[in-house]
């Protein structure tokens, strides 16, 4: 009862109270740039090759506004928003109109879902056993090594590092599709073949993301093990004679693991922002592309369903990792 | 007596958790067995269409936010996925490669009424849907009421405007009665990338809103019909109409060759040249770079044109500078020269795209029908022309001798094409304006500028910052030109610096910028001597105070009562009376070239690249027969010319 008192209530006001502001920003920084979609869509009309009078350009301009729910001020459309909000309306994209945001949004996200989830986990766990690994044996000459490999990977622009990747395996060795999540003339169907079709085109994508991943997680890892393995606590558990296996899974890796955690849910939170320029060097479709595509052309609606997602997906996981953190650490207590 | 959760169950349970989840990604993510090698992964990537089959093309304008949707009445559509370029029919499309307009849908050039107030079309007989019905005058009345009655329509504000009544004579003519005299009414149904096309009657009259409907499957006059789509957006499948001779592309020019084409989405250009270089792509457009990494690597791969240049340079756009004429000191014509006498055109074009930019000194670039019509017509009064530079002094500002200059430099960083003038004349145009600093200097001191450390400053004593507003994307022309006139006014002493931004169209309608980019006048229609679309963009009418939206495509605000008086003069001559129009044309160029409010600089250059793997016969510049663009809505008349290699 203490902990629902003293903890819970506080973090889940603190939790919407984040959501509702970030929310908030974000409905209104797009409207204060000059980036008007009824302008950009009139933009697009003309380059259509009609003759526009003064007049017929005004009558446009009125349409689209009323189209797309623009009229009244930004504090009234604010208002709307949240009506719409509430009875689960996230909006038509102006751009791509008249489809529905929520559409839009759940046609890319599995593809967003699939990949991060997945590159996500593997550059986690793999960089951290690896790393922690390496962190307890530091001289060794594979840990060396890797650490090497880690130093080379880790500062390399991802575009270059990705563009390499696609040179290497669709040009020089062809292994590999140069573009796309599946191929020319597959459509979505629930068979092995198509799923494997994905697979194969999400294994660059993928490996773009887990390499690089994985390096950053190494070395952080890396680090913490050095450090906690210097600490006085190790250092008498060692002359204690507890032994080595106790001391680096018991001792140093669980303790080290906690930052990492919190690295973890967050990594998972942005993940509904999606990987622009993955999806731009593999042409893999996803959300990335989505919210740039949204934010160039003024797409309000489409960026606020996408960003309200990230917003939400952040958050919660923190509020998450903050529940779960006595679990996992034992010097927390909500008591 | 459900399990307590301690700290040591739950670090158990996440541990099982991930172990099993890495186990199960572990055993899924290596390369699926049997579909290494190159040979078996292109059959895969080939999908269903066999490639001996099939042309493959890039949507140039992205990945398809809309994929199942294809009423590109409403909204935008991403229309050259096929539906402008192979599925649709207009009634007329401008050829700018031969200069001709293409009957399609229609039957010849429309008639207009001595008043301009009645417009007649005559259809083409024996032209069919996709679907087998018959296309008729009733589509056309049917299609033009249908967006005059629903406001979500694009052109609907149009029509309301300007169509008092559309009438079916008979099944293959119609008549257009106008609200006001219009003499360029028709060239809305004219497509140049885009124009009002006609949707079936028979379809459309079933639905409860049309401006709701998604047209899905599509339905046009074109050869080609829908065959499928990603509902990702990254590919659209089109296939040979089984009746293609009831398109006006198969009655016109025989039967289209590829069986199917796929429009597919490349993001990144190095993705692109990896695709063609794999021959999985058979069109690509690049960057001048692009290019050139392309045609090193390729065997397969060639350009439009045989030698350098390599690139497209027959595009009906002019790109340049637009001054803002409604800010200080932009609207002092002195300053407008002075800044077009600072530039070397030299350097700039090597600058902007490596010399390969064909000059124009007036506001039509120099191609097709416009270097005969206009451009040499007007050498006499270009050389004559002069400005006046203060104390009695003036100075002739043309040049005829830059493109000879552009060319010799070229040569001197080794590039090698043929040295004869009428190449050179086609490649780099037949003149341009000299470099003049001493001039453009007298031009700015008559105006109460002046200079102190090698710095301008304004009459008030302040320095001069020139802001060039252009777009991100640093290797469109836009951002090209900036690069070019930036470094030149820099070396002229200015401070002249680019400002990008996705928000130039805001910017531009409303005159807050100094000087933009990238067309210094609106195109004309292609192909065809008419250039009442490029003067008319200067129509006082259009132009709003800075702060107000302007009304003008193009942002220079600026107009003069001469301009509107040729503007009239050509509104109110027929358009089919090339004579007279080339006349007033000129009469409309002379006045852009007196007062210079945007100073054109090169035509619009494409980097084409084509596959020669499967396909052959593409629209190069020793065989221009067709627009070499597959985006453009020209490509489906390319179709039939196209050979294949036989190659599998």
């Amino acid at each position: 009862m203490n902990f629902i008192k003293r903890y819970l209530i506080p973090r889940l006001i603190s939790y919407f109270l984040v959501i509702w502001l970030g929310i908030t920003i974000v409905f209104f920084i797009p409207r204060l740039i000059p980036n008007d979609p009824v302008i950009k869509m009139v933009d697009q009309m003309r380059a259509r090759g009609s003759t526009l009078e003064p007049g017929t350009m005004d009558g446009i301009i009125h349409d689209l506004t009323v189209m797309y729910g623009l009229e009244g001020s930004t504090l009234e459309q604010y208002r709307d928003f949240w009506v719409r909000l509430a009875h689960g309306d996230l909006g038509v994209s102006f751009f791509q109109f008249p489809a529905p945001v929520s559409d839009l949004i759940a046609t890319a996200l599995p593809w967003t879902l699939g990949l991060l989830l997945t590159t996500t986990a593997i550059s986690w766990v793999f960089g951290n056993i690896i790393g922690g690994l390496a962190g307890y044996y530091t001289r060794r000459s594979w840990s060396r090594t890797l650490d090497a490999v880690a130093m080379v990977i880790r500062p390399m622009p991802y575009y270059i590092f990705s563009f390499v990747l696609l040179l290497l395996f669709t040009y020089v060795w062809r292994w590999f599709p140069v573009t796309g999540g599946a191929s020319l003339g597959a459509l979505p169907e629930f068979t092995w073949g198509y799923i494997k079709d994905v697979l194969w085109h999400s294994f660059l994508p993928g490996l773009s993301l887990s390499a690089l991943g994985m390096a950053v997680n190494f070395q952080v890892m890396k680090l913490l093990v050095q450090n906690i393995n210097a600490e006085d606590y190790v250092q008498y558990a060692r002359l204690g004679g507890v032994t080595n296996t106790r001391i680096v899974s018991k001792y140093i890796i669980r303790n080290a693991l906690l930052p990492q955690i919190t690295g973890l849910a967050l990594s998972f939170g942005q993940i509904f922002s999606g990987a622009l320029i993955t999806e731009i060097v593999f042409g893999y479709p996803g959300v990335g592309m989505l919210l740039y595509r949204a934010i160039i052309n003024g797409d309000y609606n489409l960026i606020m369903g996408i960003t309200m997602l990230s917003i939400v997906g952040i958050t919660t996981a923190m509020l998450i990792v903050d529940l779960a953190y006595p679990l996992l650490d034992p010097r927390v207590r909500y008591t | 007596m459900s399990p307590e959760i301690t700290r040591r169950n739950f670090i158990k349970l996440l541990s099982a958790g991930a172990g099993t989840f890495v186990l199960t990604e572990a055993g899924l993510v290596p390369i699926p067995e049997g579909l290494l090698g190159p040979d078996k992964a292109f059959a895969a990537q080939s999908g269903t269409f066999p490639r001996e089959e099939t042309l493959i093309a890039r949507i140039l304008t992205g990945r398809v936010g809309t994929p199942d949707n294809f009423n590109h009445w409403v909204g935008w559509k991403w229309q050259d996925r096929g539906l402008q370029n192979l599925a649709d029919e207009p009634l007329w499309t401008v050829d700018f490669a031969t200069g001709e307009i293409i009957n399609g849908a229609a039957a010849g050039d429309p008639t207009y009424s001595p008043d301009f107030m009645t417009l007649t079309v005559s259809l083409r007989q024996d032209v069919a849907w996709s679907d087998g019905e018959p296309f008729t005058a009733a589509d056309v009345v049917f299609c033009i009421e249908t967006l005059m009655k629903y406001e979500g329509f694009n052109a609907h504000t149009f029509f309301v405007d300007n169509v008092a009544a559309v009438t079916a004579l008979d099944d293959y003519t119609v008549e257009f009665q106008l609200k006001q005299a219009n003499s360029r009414f028709h060239t809305n149904f004219l497509d140049r990338w885009g124009c009002t096309r006609i949707f079936p009657k028979h379809i459309f009259e079933q639905q409860e809103d049309p401006t709701l409907f998604t047209f899905n499957p599509y339905v046009g006059c074109g050869p080609y019909k829908l065959h499928s789509f990603d509902p990702q957006g990254s590919w659209t499948a089109w296939e040979k109409r089984e009746d293609w001779d009831k398109s006006p592309t198969g009655i016109l020019f025989g039967e289209p060759q590829p069986k199917y084409i796929v429009f597919q989405y490349f993001a990144d250009e190095g993705a692109q040249i990896l695709a063609q270089l794999t021959h999985e792509l058979d069109v690509v457009e690049l960057s001048a770079d692009g290019l050139k990494a392309l045609l090193a690597q390729a065997d397969t791969s060639r350009a439009y044109q045989p030698t350098f240049p390599f690139v497209v340079n027959n595009d009906p756009c002019i790109t340049g500078i637009v001054f803002n004429t409604a800010r200080p000191p932009f609207d002092n014509i002195d300053v407008r020269w002075a800044l077009t006498l600072a530039i070397d055109i030299v350097e700039y074009t090597s600058i902007a795209v490596d010399s390969s930019g064909t000059l124009s000194p007036v506001h039509v670039p120099h191609l097709g029908p416009y270097p005969e019509l206009y451009i040499k017509p007007m050498q006499d009064w270009l050389k004559e022309f002069t400005i006046d530079v203060g104390n009695g002094e003036t100075f002739a500002p043309y040049d005829p001798d830059a493109p000879k200059r552009i060319a010799e430099y070229a040569q001197s960083r080794g590039y090698v094409f043929p040295e004869d003038e009428e190449f050179i004349a086609k490649t780099f145009g037949l003149g341009w304006y000299k470099f003049a600093p001493d001039i453009a200097e007298k031009l700015l001191l008559k105006n109460g500028f002046t200079k102190k450390d090698d710095k301008w400053r304004l009459p008030d004593g302040k320095e001069w910052k020139i802001s060039y507003m252009t777009g991100t994307v640093l290797s469109n022309h836009d951002a090209r030109n900036a690069v070019a006139a930036v470094q030149q006014w820099k070396k002229f002493g200015i401070d002249a610096s680019m400002f990008n931004t996705e928000g130039g169209a805001d910017l531009g309608y409303v005159g807050d910028f100094d000087v933009q980019t990238v067309w210094p006048a609106r195109e004309p229609w292609g192909a065809g001597p008419d250039l009442y679309r490029t003067l008319d963009d200067f129509n006082s009418a259009y132009i709003k105070p800075v702060g107000e939206r302007n009304q003008a495509s193009y942002h220079s605000r600026w107009s003069s009562p001469e301009l509107d008086d040729i503007i009239k003069r050509l509104r109110e001559t027929d358009p089919f009376n090339t004579e007279q129009v080339v006349a007033i044309g000129i009469e409309g160029l002379k006045e852009l070239v007196k007062n210079m409010p945007g100073l054109p600089t090169y035509g619009y250059i494409g980097f084409v690249g084509w596959d020669e793997t499967y396909w052959t016969n593409w629209p190069g510049s020793e065989n221009a027969y067709c627009v070499p663009y597959t985006h453009w809505p020209n490509f489906k008349y390319m179709t039939p010319f196209l050979k294949s290699t036989g190659k599998s």
